[in-house]
């Protein structure tokens, strides 16, 4: 069946063994109120098939579009092996928020703890002076708020980001990684730690995400609002907000860039065998229950 | 022949600059004589349209003790060739000697034409007949170098001078902290020259200006920032620094015209101590200060330092906050670059087969 036959006559029939059952049913009734039942029937279950075979056409189409590509892949970097997927579209999604709002961030706070740097002044003018740049800092900051609330709500309603908090949290398989990892580094040991989704390096940096964007979101507000801090409060709070803010900026950019860049993009390969694992038994998994039900 | 010839030239020669040297201090005499014929007499006087009297008095003593003692009255009153004159001598123009290459043995500065471009000469160029030109601030005859006490523009007397026309600035500066200073005789405390210059007078509007909002921390640093000026008054150095390095001052280096500078809390002309009831940043009045800016600030607000460094113990908590953010730092920084380290280590170790 396809799409053309959406309007076909309610009269006709359709696959025998429901034509059957319908035709028990509707048996003991008026003849002219039985055909009328029978037509709706047909219409409702028409609709159904096809309402299946279209979802059904368009995940093929999607697989289909995903396996071509992942032919040409395979085609160009033949030595590679396959790709998986790690974090769903709205994890990526969160991740570019974020990190769009902390180069923000960074390149219009940072001129303003180091004013005397050569490129601070550069960079304050590229915005077109420190009026603007303070701006642009508060667009970051509220994207940096957006992305937590965001975050958060991914966390608590989300099925995946159920998951993926639960297997952030640190164990105490993360500390025997870590000994187990430097050991490896050291030569102690042949063997690599096995990560499983995420490794205690990608834990830390989950967790220190957390950490940062209280210290800055919290010392923030006072900053941004500070005729209210004035208001209510003595010169102090604005002074340890302040230090707070300008502290932490400076670690939270240090770790990005030497430690967060490093792990990420400068490492060849990071390897997580027990999420391939994981994958690879869901697979078998899937393909027992095809072959079993075909 | 030719031997006599140049005999006759060298004397003729001697005899035209004999003649150049000698009869004009002849001539200055007697111009001197001339003028006091009508100025030598007190009670040569004029009574203007006004009301005022202009006194024409002067004499061969008007000048004894000033710069110009060896000048005569037609050095600088060049266009006056008739007596009684023709028409009123037109007032004395300084630049007629007072220019860079000048060969009249008048100082080799470009004052004149820094003056030009100050406010007061461009007041002067627009037409302005009360604007300033050298003589009202300099003097008429009895001009003296600035180093000079007596000088109208020395250190303690140039607010005076200058007061004549901003009288209004000139009382709030004079019960200030640094006029009360000059009034004592205190040789650094700054009078109206000490911050604004002293040719190159510029609007406070004007970017050139040295009060303009982003030089007013680095002109009142010329001072407050020198450790050997402000120890013999027991005055903190530290001010300028740790408002560099608050919010305020960072904006105000990268061009924040709206950014609080040193005289927006402290005051211009009017600047007095902390402890004085009357000082703006008194606790009392820092409220009302603040809140110029910052609507609604409160007398809580007053608690504590102002100027704060982060890294000094009397910052109290902010110091521990600091501190604690340092280790903090420090320490992180450190595990996570020598587990880049070790990992850099190993991978290096491998690659070169070495187990």
């Amino acid at each position: 069946m396809s799409v053309d036959e959406k309007k076909a006559n309610p009269q006709e029939p359709i696959d025998p063994e429901a034509e059957a059952a319908l035709a028990e049913e509707t048996a003991g009734l008026d003849p002219v109120k039985a055909a009328e039942i029978r037509e709706k029937v047909r219409r409702r279950i028409r609709e159904e098939v096809e309402r299946e075979i279209r979802l059904r056409t368009a995940s093929d189409r999607r697989a289909e579009v995903r396996k071509r590509r992942e032919e040409i892949r395979k085609e160009k970097h033949h030595q590679e092996g396959e790709m998986f997927q790690r974090f769903n579209r709205n994890f990526r999604f969160q991740h570019m928020v974020m990190f769009t709002s902390v180069v923000l961030l960074i390149i219009t706070g940072m001129p303003i703890k180091f004013p005397n740097f050569f490129l601070s002044r550069i960079v304050i003018n590229l915005w077109g002076g420190i009026n603007n740049s303070t701006i642009v800092h508060r667009i970051g900051a509220g994207m940096l708020i957006y992305f937590m609330a965001h975050h958060m709500l991914y966390c608590m309603f989300s099925r995946e980001g159920r998951r993926d908090f639960l297997l952030l949290i640190p164990m105490p398989k993360d500390l025997k990684d870590a000994v187990q990892n430097v050991r490896y580094f050291m030569g102690k040991s042949d063997e690599k730690p096995k990560f499983g989704r995420f490794s205690y390096i990608e834990k830390f940096d989950y967790w220190a995400v957390y950490w940062g964007c209280v210290i800055m979101i919290g010392s923030g507000a006072f900053l941004w609002w500070e005729s209210i801090t004035l208001k209510y409060l003595p010169k102090f709070f604005i002074d340890i907000a302040h230090e707070a803010h300008s502290d932490e900026a400076l670690l939270a950019t240090l770790a990005i860039i030497i430690w967060h860049f490093y792990n990420v993009h400068l490492k060849i390969k990071e390897e997580h065998p027990l999420e391939y694992e994981e994958i690879m038994a869901k697979r078998a998994k899937q393909a027992a229950s095809e072959v079993g039900n075909p | 022949m030719s031997k006599v010839s140049f005999f006759a030239g060298i004397a003729a020669a001697l005899l035209v600059a004999g003649a150049l040297s000698f009869p004009p201090r002849a001539e200055a005499r007697i111009s001197l004589e001339k003028c006091t014929l009508c100025h030598g007499k007190t009670e040569f006087r004029k009574i203007l349209v006004d009301g005022k009297i202009r006194d024409l008095f002067a004499t061969a003593d008007s000048l004894k003790g000033s710069v110009h003692e060896k000048k005569t009255c037609v050095d600088c009153h060049f266009d006056v060739s008739d007596i009684p004159h023709r028409e009123r001598p037109r007032r004395v123009i300084c630049t007629h000697c007072h220019y860079k290459g000048n060969a009249e043995g008048a100082p080799q500065s470009d004052a004149s034409l820094a003056y030009i471009d100050s406010i007061h000469g461009k007041a002067i160029a627009r037409g302005n007949v009360k604007a300033p030109l050298c003589q009202d601030c300099h003097g008429g005859h009895a001009i003296l170098k600035a180093k000079n006490e007596r000088a109208t523009v020395s250190q303690k007397n140039v607010a005076e001078t200058c007061g004549r026309c901003h009288i209004e600035i000139y009382a709030q500066y004079k019960t200030s902290i640094h006029g009360v200073a000059v009034a004592k005789g205190i040789k650094e405390a700054p009078s109206c020259t000490g911050c604004h210059g002293e040719h190159q007078i510029y609007g406070h509007l004007d970017p050139k200006s040295t009060v303009y909002s982003t030089h007013v921390a680095d002109q009142c640093s010329k001072c407050h920032a020198s450790i050997s000026i402000m120890s013999k008054f027991g005055i903190e150095t530290e001010q300028v620094a740790t408002y560099k390095g608050s919010f305020h001052g960072v904006a105000n280096q990268f061009g924040s015209r709206t950014v609080a500078n040193c005289s927006s809390c402290h005051g211009t002309h009017e600047i007095r101590p902390a402890a004085d009831p009357l000082s703006s940043v008194n606790p009392a009045n820092v409220p009302k200060t603040c809140g110029k800016c910052h609507p609604g600030a409160n007398p809580n607000f007053a608690v504590g330092k102002m100027h704060i460094d982060a890294k000094k113990k009397e910052a109290g908590i902010v110091y521990y906050v600091a501190s604690f953010f340092k280790y903090l730092t420090i320490g992180t920084m450190l595990v996570l670059i020598v587990h880049i380290l070790l990992d850099m280590y190993g991978r290096s170790k491998r690659l070169r087969g070495e187990k």
